[in-house]
């Protein structure tokens, strides 16, 4: 950067450095807080007190902080129960998909296997071409799935996406390891379990997480599928705001629309919280394996 | 590969040789298969059987008699709903907010992650990174209810601001069709922004720092740094990043749809898929609504194998 010879292109240089910097943290300071605000407003609405939100006191701190919103909705059965759901078909969904995602991926990667070219076009294929709407809701429907917690956890078992990720992650472990414990008398199950699935931790993690937040954040096979007390809290949240649910008993008739704004807040920010909590400490996992899967679609 | 046995002359030998290769090749590797025997069935009930499923398009359904229908009936479905004004609405709703969504959607990401690219505080970079991809993982029904939090007409922040600086009326943005697009396009750039610019920071960060160097030895600015070295290598990425999206313009956000969908601003939020859930689900006309989804899907490949054809003449990158 020191030069003496070319001062008036260093000057220039310089000044023109100094724009795109001025420019270019202008902009992520702006992105940064378009990406906070919803979230710190939702905050303050749901800790803020009814009167303040009337009086459109409320912006980005809490006026009047309580944490009335809090206990309250937990005294709601339905909400109780809609969150309770979230968790039981995030945990099996998550568990079931990645079972499956993994004993499919682990054939796929090894291209000297018979057939593998043939599973692995069958694969590519029900990518760009699907079912649909309807044919899927009528075989579901037909298998006698719906109103069964299986018509969450199946059909959505392999997502194609997240099956390439593992293939290719898989493709680049090294087989001497498996061609060594091979010889020592493990078997393929024994080496998938023992020696690839430890080593593929982070490729687990991002397909795990995609997977997570696939299950806790589905409103709408729930609602094809499901009964109303089978429903998660997604879609009690959406039902809440189209006006279909009244959040509980509690909410009186007379200032029912404010009562309603901070309960609905406190609503978005629990079921929301999860998984803004986890998504931090996967990043540097997620971020390896999503350009890694990008590699070959 | 049965008809490159054919041409052989020694056909017969080495199909006999490859039988046999076979049974001991599935012998030595039967926990292989045995491991994708479950996905596989899986595949077939859940991806295939309903892929099959599109022939409801051509038959009649009746309830209670199999999710295949009856019997053949044509193109019947496919006159029908091309004479439907519905329709062809839908259609170009679709198209329109594809459109709208392809120019403003696809630019961000990349001009984001450039811009990243050039924050040198290390920290900070990494902070940005994280937050921008926090949207990503909120729930779309979590984005409609922020978002009618925020424009609603008696407390939302947007309109309060609106009032107390400007002086203005209320103005029920959730509910008047002329602000429905823009809203779905500015919710996908809220969400979506920093996860797509990924892979694209992924591309730029593997340019060989050699072209930076020579460029800033031949007396290149940052500006032209970026002009002339990081848009032409990462451009490969860009073009496939293109073509994905060409090929689901027909695939929108049907979920966002749905959830932004009012009676007051369905002349521009009913798009394909929501037509489909409307008359499949809600009316319960299968074979009607599976033959609008069928046509939907069918121009979905064909725009992606186009969009791929023409990019891998023009330009050498393709995805297949």
């Amino acid at each position: 950067m020191v030069t003496t010879t070319k001062e008036r292109t260093t000057i220039k240089r310089g000044a023109g450095s100094f724009l795109l910097d001025i420019i270019v943290y202008a902009v992520m300071i702006g992105s940064l807080l378009i990406c906070l605000l919803p979230f710190l407003y939702m905050i303050a609405l749901s800790f803020s007190d009814a009167k303040a939100i009337t009086n459109n006191q409320v912006s980005f701190f809490p006026v009047g902080f309580n944490l009335g919103a809090y206990t309250q909705i937990f005294t709601y059965p339905n909400f109780f129960r809609a969150y309770g759901n979230t968790f039981i078909y995030t945990i099996f969904g998550t568990f079931i998909s990645l079972m499956m995602t993994i004993l499919f991926a682990y054939p796929l990667s090894k291209t000297f296997l018979k057939g593998q070219p043939f599973f692995m076009k069958m694969v590519i294929i029900s990518m760009f071409f699907s079912g649909g709407l309807i044919p899927n809701f009528l075989i579901i429907s037909n298998l006698q799935l719906t109103g069964t917690i299986w018509a969450m956890l199946l059909p959505f078992a392999i997502n194609q996406f997240n099956l390439i990720i593992l293939v290719n992650f898989f493709k680049t472990l090294p087989t001497e390891i498996e061609e060594a414990a091979l010889i020592d008398g493990l078997n393929y199950f024994g080496i998938l379990f023992r020696i690839v699935l430890p080593l593929s931790t982070a490729s687990i993690a991002t397909v795990g997480l995609y997977t997570a937040v696939f299950f806790w954040n589905d409103w709408f096979n729930s609602l094809l599928y499901l009964n109303s007390r089978q429903y998660p809290v997604m879609l009690y949240l959406r039902n809440i705001v189209n006006g279909t649910t009244m959040l509980g008993d509690a909410a009186g008739f007379g200032d029912k629309s404010t009562i309603g704004i901070s309960l609905k807040s406190a609503v978005i920010v629990t079921s929301t919280l999860p998984i803004i909590m986890i998504y931090p400490f996967l990043q540097k996992y997620f971020v390896k394996g999503m350009t890694v899967g990008a590699v070959k679609g | 590969m049965g008809q490159s046995r054919k041409n052989n002359p020694s056909a017969d030998s080495i199909s006999v040789f490859k039988k046999e290769s076979f049974s001991s090749h599935f012998k030595r590797y039967w926990q292989l298969y045995a491991m994708l025997t479950l996905p596989v069935i899986y595949f077939i009930i859940f991806k295939y059987v309903p892929m099959l499923g599109n022939v409801l398009a051509f038959r009649r359904y009746r309830p209670g008699l199999g999710p295949f229908g009856t019997e053949w009936v044509g193109f019947r479905y496919f006159e029908k709903f091309m004479g439907d004004r519905a329709f062809w609405q839908a259609f170009r709703n679709t198209l329109t907010i594809s459109l709208l969504n392809l120019l403003i959607n696809f630019p961000i990401p990349i001009i984001f992650a450039i811009m990243l690219n050039e924050v040198r505080h290390l920290r900070f970079k990494k902070l940005v990174q994280t937050v921008s991809y926090m949207p990503r993982f909120v729930s779309t029904v979590v984005v409609i209810a922020m978002m009618s939090e925020i424009l609603s007409p008696s407390s939302g922040l947007l309109n309060m601001f609106l009032k107390n600086t400007f002086g203005m009326t209320p103005i029920y943005f959730m509910n008047e069709p002329q602000y429905f697009r823009l809203l779905y396009v500015l919710t996908d750039t809220w969400q979506f922004t920093g996860w797509t610019a990924i892979i694209y920071l992924a591309a730029i960060t593997s340019i060989s720092n050699d072209l930076f160097e020579a460029a800033k030895i031949d007396g290149a600015s940052r500006f032209q740094q970026i002009r002339y070295v990081t848009i032409p290598s990462i451009m490969p990425t860009i073009m496939v990043m293109f073509i994905l999206n060409v090929g689901r313009l027909l695939s929108l956000g049907f979920e966002k749809v749905l959830l932004m969908y009012t009676p007051s601003n369905s002349s521009v939020s009913d798009i394909i898929d929501t037509l489909v859930y409307r008359v499949g689900l809600a009316n319960q006309n299968y074979s009607y609504a599976t033959a609008i989804g069928l046509f939907s899907g069918i121009i979905g490949i064909i725009l992606v194998t186009s969009s791929n054809y023409i990019s891998r003449k023009t330009t050498g990158d393709s995805i297949y």
